[in-house]
């Protein structure tokens, strides 16, 4: 992927998010009050990082993206005011939209079905299957 | 007759000449009605270039000049100066900014030319006009008031003091020092806070050239520069200040206890009270919120054990009123109320305590006796984790600033812990490290060296897990989200300026800046100086600085008052307001416009009154009236009108 | 006074009890929640993806059927609470205007007039504690309670503007009002997990845990919730690891048996950790 092509992936991000990677000063709050950064690779930090030197190609091929609860705690205490879960989401976006699911509603577990509220059934397909 | 007048048009270099056509415009400024001599020079403020303008005036025997070069901000006093030397009354030269208002602001030759040619017609207009005019002389005060009497205010006073001058030195606390006198010691060099803070608090409080005001606040100031008069509010302090020895028995029996301010809550005090043991003056006071006489309780245990009888139950408010020629604002800081960061706990989550109070844990004086102790059960804290920008850099929930010492006080409160708690561990969680200062670098890497861990990123949660306070922080060089636990968690909360210097420097109408610091008159060159003639500033009330820039500003602030209490008297700009009484009916719009309060209707008369060495010249007034009736000199709706008409 | 009441579709299956309780007690506090005629489903999760029209259409058809029962529209579960607020909010927005329109060409029902998105604690709240106090027929009896708020009732907080995002408040002060005894923590607003319980259960138990582990540490017996994921994570992950256990209430049953509704009417046997033995224990039921 030329580094054209990846530039161009970082504005498609921003635009979709309506965030600005250049506000974040990488100071590492979103990671530190991810509930899930520890497993998140790369966290939000990190990742933002990532566009910053526009390398979003890595990015999107990444695992963390898709370890996003959509908590939204990044955002409220970011010194910056950026909202990591809503680039997170565009990344997503972008992937979904070419077609790849990461949760298959078929393969749904029967007791699952039986006890998890719908809610989380509904928000699980809406952020990670097409 | 038309006035013989002649026009210099500078080429700062290529400044102007790089964009407007020098030799075009002088050749056009030659052939405007009244202009005898257009000539141009490569820097017109240099020697030779005054000189150039001297010899003009006098071989053409001009009456009149028009420098056209940079704004008048920088050069009008030079050119003024010059046309004087020459005997040409300075008010009889204009400066036409063709620099800022023209070559700078666009790259048309042409375009600028022609600008250019009319800035110089406007100002040739306006000196044709120009009535001869002589600065007003003002009599000076020779004392000062200063507010705030932390270290800022203190050394201000006393350098204004040794030089000869009355100081009226006004504090709102019972006695002075400020924040200074909570710190235990101080980076870089490790002094104790106290040690070096005492003998200034004491020779402020002895100096026969000091009047001391504590337990004050300034209620109104009135006149203007060199003639200010001053009404100063002394609250009650319920302790006769002559009788009382400060022997502290009252402090003793006093059956009331509150928790101590000045230790950060971490101790409680009684009623009556001393702010610590060295404070000057060594004078108690009476805390009346908390004082069951005075809430009208049975009490009075003070006044019956006290060997002196200094209580004064029954003490009023009194109002001094002083006269000063000159007010320095030395009104300090706080610290951002970090409650206000939710998710740091400070003030539910045991434990978790702000900059200032750990200085009071440091503290001989403090809570521990100088031990490092924890606020909860007294247990030694085997780790501290120290959150760096609690508050500061933070354009969500804090202030958007940097607030530039707490990266220090850090290294400095993690050193310190080591040093009492030898197998103690040190963790720093910060964003940047940031040290410019004279051995700065050198004291963080002191704490480097000497075992303090540094975690690079900000802390997003801090958090209760059985007796300890777990902290989530990041370190963004490894990418990785951390959790430590830890026994103590000490927040270095941003710095901002002293709500009650804000709420004074808005009632002077002193400006200050979006978050409340004093605004000082140019940033690089007028740093101790307000907009507001006769009032100076220095400390933290212009912004975050550690204590060796607090005095050397207010050194600077001290000497900007000896260099106007040097002069015999103060000059005033004569380009002030003038009633047309003939007209004037009296209407009061130019009272009520006036920012500088220089103009009043006159009851009796029914007449607007100018107090000219108020008058800044602004013209509000003229504008608001609408008979016509008031204009500024030089300014008359003639010239105007053949400014505007070239 | 009468509400339009937007249920939502978990609440109609595996959140009965949360609906149920809030309907009745509702009741007994002094109000009526009128549910819309035909509604659809919000989406569940709000899409933040600034070009995502689609996502908008079904909760602005629930906002349109709303504004022609009524100016203020009720939610009880939290997830449909924020859907709903975040879609009216950016429904509003200056500069959505073109899109506003594209989206209501979807939209069959005509907007009767401005809805707003409010929650059935600000209505409680409205209505004032010292009311509600008085129709306490139940004291909670200095019960521990800890006030579970999650992410959804809080953040975005420039959009929901509900309460204090870091430390919220609202749930506390009715369980005070019902004779409880409100426990601070500092997990109050942190993620259980949410839907990653579907794909990553163990991040998402683990974040559960945590939540309830503060509860406890802060002195709390039990805690309530006003998400029935929360509710489901809370409990489901304090089950997986089997060792002890807090029970986790919606806040509309501590409610309901404050305000006296009969124990069959509470659904405690929907709740997956029974909490009835607990309330016995506490002289409650
Ligand atoms: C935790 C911490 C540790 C620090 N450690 C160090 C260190 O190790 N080394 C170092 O160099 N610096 C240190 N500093 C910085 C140091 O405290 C300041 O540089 C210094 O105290 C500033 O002095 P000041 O006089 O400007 O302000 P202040 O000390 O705040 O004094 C201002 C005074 O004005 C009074 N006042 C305010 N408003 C009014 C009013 N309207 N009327 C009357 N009086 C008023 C106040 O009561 C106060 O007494 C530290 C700061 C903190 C927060
Ligand atoms: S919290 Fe904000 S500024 Fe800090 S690293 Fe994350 S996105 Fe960047
Ligand atoms: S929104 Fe996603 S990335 Fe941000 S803190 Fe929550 S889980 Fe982490």
């Amino acid at each position: 992927m030329s580094s054209q092509d990846n530039s161009q992936l970082v504005s498609q991000i921003e635009e979709l998010s309506g965030q600005r990677v250049s506000d974040c000063y990488q100071c590492g709050c979103c990671t530190a009050g991810c509930p899930v950064g520890e497993l998140m690779d790369p966290p939000p930090s990190r990742a933002i990082r990532l566009l910053q030197l526009g390398r979003a190609q890595e990015l999107l091929a990444s695992e963390g993206i898709w370890v996003c609860a959509s908590c939204l705690v990044c955002g409220t205490r970011c010194p910056r005011n950026v909202d990591y879960a809503k680039i997170a989401e565009a990344c997503r976006a972008l992937i979904l939209r070419a077609k790849r699911s990461q949760v298959d509603p078929d393969v749904v577990d029967d007791q699952d079905l039986q006890d998890v509220p719908q809610q989380a059934f509904i928000a699980s397909f809406r952020k990670f299957s097409v | 007759m038309k006035r013989r007048i002649g026009v210099f048009v500078c080429h700062c270099g290529i400044n102007i000449a790089g964009v407007v056509k020098v030799p075009e415009l002088v050749e056009r400024a030659k052939n405007i009605p009244g202009v005898v001599t257009a000539l141009d020079y490569v820097y017109c403020c240099s020697d030779p270039g005054q000189r150039l303008i001297r010899e003009t005036i006098q071989k053409e025997r001009l009456e009149g000049i028009v420098v056209a070069c940079c704004s008048p901000n920088l050069h009008e006093a030079t050119f003024r100066k010059a046309a004087a030397e020459a005997g040409l009354n300075p008010y009889l030269c204009e400066i036409a900014n063709i620099r800022e208002q023209c070559s700078w602001v666009t790259s048309d030759r042409d375009a600028a030319t022609e600008k250019a040619e009319g800035i110089v017609r406007t100002m040739v207009a306006k000196v044709s006009h120009d009535q001869p005019l002589v600065r007003l002389g003002v009599p000076i005060v020779k004392r000062a008031l200063v507010v705030g009497a932390g270290i800022a205010g203190i050394q201000a006073a006393l350098d204004i003091a040794n030089a000869g001058y009355e100081v009226v030195l006004v504090e709102k606390e019972p006695s002075i020092g400020g924040h200074m006198a909570q710190l235990s010691e101080t980076f870089p060099t490790l002094d104790c806070s106290q040690c070096i803070l005492t003998p200034k608090t004491v020779e402020a409080g002895r100096h026969p050239k000091i009047r001391l005001l504590t337990y004050s606040e300034v209620a109104e100031v009135s006149g203007f520069v060199g003639n200010f008069r001053v009404k100063i509010r002394q609250k009650p302090r319920y302790v006769d200040l002559d009788a009382c020895t400060g022997c502290g028995i009252c402090l003793e029996k006093c059956p009331v206890r509150v928790e101590s301010v000045f230790d950060r809550n971490l101790t409680r005090r009684r009623a009556i009270y001393r702010l610590f043991p060295q404070a000057v003056p060594n004078k108690v006071v009476i805390d009346a919120q908390h004082c069951r006489q005075l809430q009208g309780k049975k009490c009075g245990v003070c006044a019956k054990v006290c060997p002196a009888q200094a209580i004064r139950y029954d003490d009023q408010e009194r109002i001094v009123e002083e006269e000063v020629g000159a007010i320095v604002l030395a009104t300090g800081y706080e610290l951002f109320d970090s409650r206000r960061l939710g998710a740091y706990g400070l003030g539910v989550v045991p434990d978790v305590i702000d900059s200032l109070a750990f200085e009071r844990i440091l503290s001989a004086s403090g809570p521990f006796a100088g031990e490092v102790r924890r606020p909860s059960d007294g247990r030694v804290p085997k780790r501290v984790v120290f959150v760096q920008c609690a508050g500061s850099r933070d354009s969500n929930q804090g202030v958007p600033y940097c607030s530039k010492i707490c990266c220090m006080y850090t290294a400095k409160h993690a050193l310190l812990y080591r040093h009492r708690v030898h197998d103690g561990e040190a963790v720093v969680c910060y964003i940047d490290v940031r040290t410019p200062g004279k051995g700065f670098e050198e004291f963080y890497r002191r704490a480097t060296d000497e075992g303090v861990q540094y975690l690079r990123g900000k802390v997003s949660k801090i958090f209760r897990r059985g007796d300890r306070v777990v902290v989530w922080a990041a370190d963004t060089l490894a990418g990785k989200k951390l959790e430590i636990e830890a026994d103590m968690v000490v927040l270095a909360s941003a710095v901002v300026p002293n709500p009650d210097g804000v709420a004074l420097a808005r009632r002077l109408k002193i400006p200050v800046d979006g978050w409340g610091f004093l605004s000082e008159a140019h940033p690089k060159l007028r740093p101790v100086e307000t907009l507001t003639a006769g009032f100076f500033l220095c400390g933290c009330g212009q912004g975050p600085k550690d204590i060796p820039e607090t005095v050397a500003q207010a050194s600077g602030a001290a000497a900007k008052v000896l260099a106007m209490f040097g002069q015999s008297e103060l000059y005033h700009e004569p380009v002030t307001a003038v009633v047309d009484e003939e007209i004037c009916v009296g209407c009061g719009n130019c009272e009520r416009t006036c920012a500088y309060e220089a103009v009043r209707v006159d009851p009796h008369r029914g007449k607007a009154v100018v107090q000219a060495v108020m008058c800044e010249g602004c013209g509000a007034c003229s504008v608001a009236c609408p008979a016509g009736a008031i204009n500024l000199k030089n300014f008359t709706k003639q010239s105007l009108t053949e400014m505007v008409d070239v | 006074m009468k509400y339009p009441y937007y249920p939502g579709c978990t609440l109609y299956s595996k959140a009965r009890n949360l609906d149920r309780c809030g309907r009745l007690a509702a009741a007994r506090a002094g109000f009526e929640l009128e549910e819309l005629p035909s509604w659809n489903c919000c989406g569940a999760i709000y899409n933040t993806n600034t070009d995502d029209l689609a996502a908008q259409v079904g909760p602005v058809r629930v906002l349109a059927k709303a504004s022609q029962q009524g100016r203020r529209l009720v939610t009880l579960c939290a997830a449909c609470y924020n859907v709903l607020k975040r879609a009216n909010e950016r429904l509003h927005a200056t500069g959505f205007e073109q899109d506003r329109q594209r989206i209501l060409e979807f939209v069959d029902e005509p907007f009767e007039q401005d809805v707003e998105v409010v929650h059935y604690l600000e209505v409680l709240k409205e209505l004032g504690w010292d009311a509600i106090r008085q129709r306490v027929v139940r004291s909670l009896n200095g019960l521990k309670v800890a006030s579970y708020y999650g992410c959804l009732m809080v953040r975005p907080r420039e959009v929901l503007k509900f309460d204090d995002p870091e430390n919220p408040v609202v749930m506390d002060e009715l369980m005070a009002t019902l004779g409880g005894e409100p426990v601070r923590f500092d997990f109050k607003a942190e993620c259980c997990g949410g839907y990653l319980v579907i794909n990553r259960r163990a991040v998402a138990d683990a974040c559960s845990l945590r939540v309830v582990e503060n509860a406890r540490t802060w002195g709390a017996e039990a805690i309530v919730t006003t998400c029935p994921l929360c509710q489901y994570n809370l409990e489901s992950a304090q089950l997986r690891r089997g060792t002890v256990l807090t029970p986790v209430f919606y806040f509309t049953q501590i409610l309901g048996l404050a305000l006296g509704l009969e124990p069959a009417e509470l659904g405690f046997e929907d709740n997956k950790l029974d909490p009835v033995p607990f309330l016995k224990e506490k002289g409650l039921l």
